[in-house]
């Protein structure tokens, strides 16, 4: 065999078909997991991308996972699933619908946006194991508000080619109003192992989705009922530019390659964000300075400019990361929002307390991000030995590497004891980091990296919410102390009302004591008290009253 | 009804309402409520130089109503406060385990919960009696004021006649029996006597001997028993044949502490009710024995006891005589130099008597020579 016989190029698709652990599938139960997390996450991306004043009333996703078929080979015995879900998000137009979900590195989500999908990988992974485990294609059912139609493809990937197999193609009239995406495919799984990390995606995903209805059917056919808890629909993440921050040399190619400007400064001031006609200038002056093998102006073409070195194109990055801009623009972040995720906090827990707050925007290297906090206390909220902590990152909850994330070390950085917290305590943190970029610990989108703009961001919001709990505490307490001042004392009342009425009257015209005659008295001491005892919100004749109601 | 009984149900009956109806009036006027007592305790409680006997100083200890820790006894104090007072517009005449018992009943009320809950208005008879000392110093009346009974302990006979309610009793015509000291020595009246002192001792046994054997009779004297530990009714009777007939007092004890402090209840009055001694205590009374130096003698004086006797009669000190000894070595009327020789006697020889004993030397050697021959010679400590 010649030396070079061994070296040889390998297709993208066959590639992640190769290696299934890269993208999470390296067993039945985790390949199960992982495809109901992409076809949900897809779908919640198709609910969040509507467009302005189209959005549905109730967003709905359902899911559902059947065991098929019992199949036994040589291998041994292997359970076949079909999972299914249907959403009624923003939908795909038929066209596309074959590349979008059998042709690797195909997405409509590699813009500077913020979505829960990034890499135009996740389907495709869930459609490849299904080949590989004995599915049939996977079958996607959509339609688009402006289309009239509803169209069908059964699918499959050619791995060699990276391209879609059609199987089959079908349309027909729309009925109803209904728009959305239904996929649907046949693989081996394990429900038994993979169940509960499954139910628990949903119950989190639900956390932080509240707005959107999600009904999962088990192969058991239990229904799970995630309902819908907020009418506020948060606005659809929109589309930035790239911050000069930042961008890489790849990208940069990319945007060069791409552009429609006619001129490099035109690029510059088109296609980055926070660069306008000075801060242009600026970038190219230098480039002229540090640019030897090329001449450098801002009147040459974006064409031209690629034609320049590596090295010169790296220079030129190089300088727009050191260079100041404006900071770049949150607007086109979509946190959740401090209510949705206070009213999600208290529908989920049934909290005696529960708040939330929104750091400002921020930016780290050139990505800018927002931190949202929320934490529930008390209630219904079992005590736990530490806080329970639910991250998410775009939306999407993070179940796995807990003790690895930037949130959980800034968490048990806290003195909790400072904010009238002592453990075991009923006490739910959630951390919420959106990003144009969030920056991952890992490939297998797990945990959060400290950086330390983060970090810093996540140990404000806690400080802050911690603050609002003990100030909440305090609260109670004051209040507790006050209701059982006023218990103490409020007891004795009827009988001190009595004795008195008995003192007032003469010897002269003396009358043993009708019942109900000390009521003026009653009624002056009741007022009395009530007055005495410091309740905030001027319910203490109620809770008097309250105590001496025992008839 | 008779009318010292009338009159002083109306006292006492203005008194407490005095006392209470300001609270009604603050009540009106929205003010918070509260008790003004004077303190019953023994850092509030001094020697009266002058009358020689117990007193309270006017510390005064405030209850407040809306203090919860204090709401409680300010509700007790007002349900025995209006329970005394509806006995006294009633006429009846009260026990202090009746005023426990009418007082006693169960609250009901919602605790934060919402649950109903009981609570008694007192559970112990001692804490309704500790209320109504509360109500005797804030009041400044006493019960006996109040005609609120006790049980009847101290006893009386001797030459002399008296008007109680609307009778009269010859405390002379009475057999082997004893006139049993009212609740309301108060009310007694006084008619004539004949009598130069008179005796008080600890012991009924003793008491009841030396009537049988006509000691009152044959040197002229009252003769008197708290059948222990003195009641009230007792002491005020004392109080008033002392101060009222200028009669001398003279006390007959055990020779041990506790022997020691029944006659210090009668003469200063006792610490826990030094509210009362102002009226319960004489001062002038005097204590004429046992004492040591009957049992052991001294320098000028030979013991009532030989030596033999000794060794039979005297039983030993306990720790708990000697200690008791040592407390009441700190109050000042235990301090004088003849006191001070008693106590000191008894620590040094670890010894007591009972009075038995001088009886058991035959009730005749006590009668005809041990109480004359002491009062005689004035021996006697006071
Ligand atoms: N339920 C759906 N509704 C609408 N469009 C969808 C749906 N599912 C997939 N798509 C489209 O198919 C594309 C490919 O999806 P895929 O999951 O493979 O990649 P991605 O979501 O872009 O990125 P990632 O690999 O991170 O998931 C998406 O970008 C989206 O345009
Ligand atoms: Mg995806």
């Amino acid at each position: 065999m010649s030396e070079e016989k061994k070296y040889k190029e390998m297709g993208i698709a066959r590639f992640f078909a190769r290696y299934p652990e890269l993208t999470g599938y390296s067993s039945p139960q985790k390949a199960l997991y992982q495809t109901i997390r992409e076809l949900v996450e897809n779908s919640l991306d198709a609910i969040d991308g509507h467009e302005e004043g189209r959005q549905v009333a109730l967003p709905l996703i359902k899911v559902v996972i059947e065991e098929v078929a019992i199949v036994h080979d040589e291998e041994g015995k292997k359970v076949m699933c079909r999972v299914t879900a249907e959403d009624n998000g923003v939908g795909v137009p038929p066209t596309v619908i074959a590349n979008a979900f059998a042709k690797v590195l195909y997405s409509s989500k590699y813009v500077t946006k913020q979505t829960r999908g990034m890499y135009g990988i996740g389907v495709k992974a869930a459609v490849m194991y299904s080949q590989a485990t004995g599915g049939s294609g996977v079958d996607v059912i959509s339609t688009t508000s402006s289309l009239e139609d509803v169209y069908w493809r059964r699918l499959k990937i050619d791995l060699e080619k990276n391209e879609p197999i059609v199987l089959g193609t079908g349309s027909w009239r729309k009925q109803g109003s209904w728009r959305g995406t239904r996929v649907s495919m046949t693989m081996e799984c394990d429900w038994p192992r993979a169940r509960q990390k499954i139910i628990e995606y949903f119950q989190k995903t639900s956390i932080i989705a509240p707005y959107v209805q999600m009904l999962f059917l088990t192969p058991e056919k239990e229904l799970y009922v995630f309902p819908k808890r907020a009418e506020k629909i948060p606005d659809p993440p929109r589309e930035a530019k790239p911050h000069p921050h930042g961008v890489d040399v790849e990208t940069f190619k990319l945007m060069l390659r791409e552009t429609k400007a006619r001129t490099f400064k035109q690029f510059l001031m088109k296609e980055f964000q926070s660069v306008g006609e000075k801060s242009a200038r600026a970038i190219i002056r230098e480039a002229k300075k540090r640019i030897k093998d090329k001449d450098i102006s801002g009147d040459i073409s974006p064409a031209d400019l690629l034609q320049a070195s590596d090295g010169s194109l790296a220079a030129i990055v190089d300088i727009m990361k050191t260079l100041r801009f404006q900071p770049p623009k949150s607007k086109y972040l979509s946190p959740l929002g401090e209510d949705l995720v206070k009213a999600s906090l208290i529908s989920t827990f049934n909290p005696e307390w529960a708040d939330a707050i929104r750091r400002s925007p921020r930016s780290y290297q050139g990505h800018p991000f927002i931190v949202e906090l929320g934490m529930a206390y008390g209630g219904h909220i079992e005590p736990m030995n530490e806080p329970l902590l639910l991250r998410y990152a775009n939306k999407v909850p993070l179940l796995s590497a807990e003790k690895e994330d930037v949130s959980y070390k800034v968490m048990m950085g806290v003195d909790w004891k400072q904010y009238k917290v002592t453990f075991p305590a009923p006490l739910v943190i959630l951390v919420h980091v959106v990003s144009t970029k969030i920056p991952y610990k890992s490939m297998g989108k797990e945990s959060i990296s400290e950086v330390p703009e983060i970090e810093q961001e996540i140990r404000y919001g806690l400080l802050e919410l911690g603050r609002r709990l003990r100030e909440y505490l305090s609260e109670k307490e004051r209040r507790e102390e006050a209701m059982n001042r006023a218990l103490a004392i409020s007891k004795y009342l009827p009988e001190i009302a009595r004795g008195l009425k008995i003192l007032e009257k003469e010897p002269r015209s003396w009358t043993p004591l009708e019942p109900g005659e000390e009521r003026d008295l009653l009624e002056d001491l009741i007022k009395l008290v009530s007055r005495h005892v410091h309740l905030r919100d001027q319910q203490g004749e109620e809770v008097v009253r309250k105590i001496l109601r025992v008839k | 009804m008779d009318k010292v009984d009338a009159e002083a149900r109306k006292r006492a009956a203005a008194i407490l309402r005095e006392k209470l109806i300001p609270l009604i009036k603050d009540l009106k006027a929205g003010e918070p409520l509260k008790l003004v007592i004077p303190k019953r305790t023994l850092s509030n409680t001094m020697l009266d130089p002058e009358k020689g006997i117990l007193i309270l100083k006017d510390e005064k200890l405030e209850r407040h109503l809306l203090d919860a820790g204090e709401a409680r006894r300010f509700m007790q104090t007002i349900l025995m406060a209006s329970i005394i007072y509806q006995a006294l517009v009633e006429n009846e005449y009260p026990t202090i385990r009746d005023l426990y018992y009418r007082g006693k009943h169960t609250l009901q009320y919602r605790d934060l919960e919402g649950k109903v809950r009981e609570e008694n208005t007192w559970d112990e008879q001692q804490e309704s009696d500790a209320v109504l000392r509360d109500i005797e110093v804030m009041t400044n009346l006493l019960r006996e004021e109040m005609l609120i009974l006790s049980k009847e302990k101290g006893k009386m006979v001797g030459d002399m006649r008296i008007r109680s309610g609307p009778d009269v009793i010859d405390l002379s015509k009475l057999g082997h029996g004893a006139y049993a000291i009212e609740s309301t020595p108060d009310f007694i009246e006084f008619l004539d006597y004949n009598a130069e002192f008179v005796l008080v001792v600890e012991k009924d046994a003793v008491f009841q001997q030396l009537h049988r054997i006509g000691f009152w009779r044959q040197y002229k004297c009252l003769l008197i028993t708290g059948a222990g530990q003195p009641d009230r009714a007792t002491r005020r009777l004392v109080r008033r044949l002392n101060e009222e007939l200028g009669l001398p007092v003279y006390v007959l004890t055990d020779s041990d502490p506790y022997g020691w402090n029944i006659y210090s209840v009668f003469k200063v009055g006792s610490i826990t009710l030094s509210y009362e001694s102002e009226r319960l205590a004489t001062p002038k009374a005097r204590f004429l024995g046992v004492s040591m130096t009957d049992i052991f003698g001294d320098k000028k004086k030979k013991p009532y006891l030989t030596e033999e006797e000794r060794k039979n009669f005297i039983i030993k000190a306990k720790d708990e005589d000697i200690k008791r000894a040592q407390d009441l070595q700190k109050y000042s009327w235990f301090q004088t130099p003849k006191w001070k020789k008693e106590i000191d006697l008894f620590l040094e020889k670890r010894a007591k008597l009972e009075i038995e004993a001088l009886v058991g030397k035959g009730l005749k050697f006590l009668a005809y020579k041990y109480l004359p021959e002491k009062i005689q010679t004035g021996d006697w400590i006071e």
